[in-house]
């Protein structure tokens, strides 16, 4: 079977039409949404609405939660001061226009979902705003994936696509048993795991303004990114007239969309 | 009478006329002076020659008649002009009649209004297409802090052309950890740059030194451009909090204001 996972749309609706029907080229039998539906883009509605209507499972990302919950995450997981007060803007607005059934969906939406083997969630199986970076240490990544017990994790969040196989995973624990005075070595080698980054939709940040997912097939076990073209002039249009920021739309065009990143990958945000 | 020696240097933006000064009072064994014409407000060649020329005696525009009045005898006195400056109407007082003139141009400019002015044309750098429409902006950020993952997001964003088509940008500007950086932009020059300006760290509150930018562009959205400057700005808190954090990790020794 053909899965075809997507991530961070980010109320980008050409964008999400247009890795639509590439998945429907790819004959994808289902699909999987990894959050982040609305923020920064000009169609949050739309966006929330197809997704609903094509009843595509879907977990909760961070933008999705901070429009439930309100913005009150801490300021360290923004690059800088400037992105921290464009992210507001882009929250503000979105606030402002999504509606009350939107919101709902959106509120109601699981942080994980699980299917055989696999498991999808936002950011990291911790926590929606945790980044999973591709850099991030082995032993971290594979702590994340072994929490899931699922052998692939789907991830987004950072808007760069990545695979990355957590190849003879082997594990070392000391462990100091009481009653025994030499702490004794545990080690254990888990199976092959791997992370899959489905990148984003609405807001790339790859240095080019194509949309990105991925294809897995569970047959044979073949993971794919596909880099999808689509007419972002529009996008960038709508974003003007809607009053949004004209830089978001400079930045889209560029694929350069600045995620909230921490100093360090996977620091989560007290709240 | 004595008779002063002065060079008066002239020439389009980004063509290298402080460049080349530095070049020439790096070299000189005399003492020099140095002095922009018409930088307003915003004195940022100045500022970034005094911090990196030890004994470069800087005087602001309005201190010209004073000085000629009463010269520093046996110095080489450096007079940069900005681009803006209409040189046909330029007129010049009695005792600079007799000054060289210099133009720095870029290669392969000919039979420019700068070719008849100057006694000695220089080949500066590449600049690029010129704008049909050339515009000036200029703002001081007197005593802003920036955040400077902000600052290099706005930089790039400026140079990259978010705010319009831009020539020529530089800036001085104090950022949380206290050092005051110089950024510099040539279009078509391969990468913008920036420099730390030697300057002592200032961790004392809001800096009392200059800060600002200057951009030539054409069809330029300054407006937005300010308004992201402001974003990029500590507030009060915040300066403290980083100045503190500096404070607490310098040696001692280390120089700061
Ligand atoms: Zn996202
Ligand atoms: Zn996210």
């Amino acid at each position: 079977m053909k899965l075809a996972v997507m991530s961070c749309i980010h109320g980008n609706y050409e964008a999400l039409n247009a890795v639509l029907s590439d998945i429907d080229d790819q004959n994808a039998d289902k699909i999987y949404c990894l959050g982040d539906l609305v923020g920064y883009g000009p169609h949050p509605n739309a966006v929330v609405e197809m997704i609903r209507a094509l009843n595509i499972p879907t977990c909760q990302g961070c933008w999705d939660e901070d429009i439930v919950e309100g913005l009150n995450s801490c300021e360290c997981s923004y690059p800088s001061v400037l992105a921290e007060r464009r992210g507001k803007l882009a929250h503000d607005w979105t606030n402002q226009v999504i509606h009350p059934e939107v919101r709902e969906f959106l509120a109601q939406l699981p942080l994980s979902l699980r299917d055989d083997n696999l498991c999808f969630v936002h950011g990291s199986p911790h926590n929606q705003h945790e980044y999973l970076m591709p850099e991030v240490d082995a032993f971290v990544a594979m702590e994340r994936v072994l929490a899931t017990g699922a052998d692939v994790l789907f991830c987004g969040h950072t808007h760069v696509p990545y695979v990355r196989s957590l190849d003879a995973g082997h594990l070392q624990i000391q462990v100091k048993l009481t009653g025994k005075s030499e702490p004794q070595d545990t080690s254990f080698s888990a199976p092959l795991k791997r992370i899959v980054n489905a990148g984003s939709v609405g807001e790339p940040r790859h240095g080019r303004p194509n949309a990105t997912y991925v294809i897995y097939d569970n047959d044979t076990d073949q993971i794919t990114l596909r880099e999808v073209e689509y007419d972002y002039q529009k996008t960038c249009a709508a974003i003007l007239e809607n009053g949004l920021p004209p830089i978001f739309a400079w930045r889209l065009a560029r694929g350069m969309e600045f995620a909230e990143r921490a100093d360090d990958p996977t620091h989560v945000c007290e709240r | 009478m004595q008779l002063l020696n002065i060079t008066l240097v002239a020439g389009p933006p980004g063509a290298g006329k402080t460049t080349w000064i530095r070049q020439q009072i790096n070299s000189a064994a005399e003492s020099s002076v140095y002095l922009s014409l018409g930088s307003g407000n915003t004195p940022i060649d100045a500022t970034y020659l005094a911090a990196e020329i030890p004994g470069l005696i800087v005087l602001a525009g309005e201190q010209l008649t004073d000085f000629l009045a009463h010269p520093i005898a046996g110095c080489a006195v450096y007079l940069e002009l900005g681009f803006h400056i209409d040189l046909a109407s330029l007129i010049l007082p009695d005792k600079m009649a007799d000054c060289r003139r210099v133009a720095v141009l870029p290669p392969g400019t000919r039979q420019t209004e700068w070719h008849g002015w100057a006694d000695l044309v220089v080949t500066g750098a590449e600049i690029g297409a010129g704008l049909s429409q050339p515009h000036l902006w200029r703002s001081a950020l007197p005593g802003q802090v920036l955040d400077s993952a902000s600052l290099n997001t706005v930089w790039y964003e400026l140079t990259q052309g978010a705010y319009g088509t831009v020539q020529r940008a530089k800036g001085i500007f104090d950022v949380a950890d206290g050092r005051s950086l110089y950024f510099d932009f040539v279009a078509g020059l391969a990468e913008p740059t920036y420099l730390e300006l030697d300057l002592p760290r200032w961790l004392n509150g809001r800096p009392d030194r200059f800060s600002g930018i200057e951009v030539v562009g054409e069809a330029f959205d300054q407006e937005t451009l300010a308004q992201t400057l402001k974003d990029c700005c500590l507030e009060e808190q915040a300066i403290a909090y980083y100045q503190q954090q500096i404070r607490d990790s310098l040696e001692p020794g280390d120089e700061a204001v």
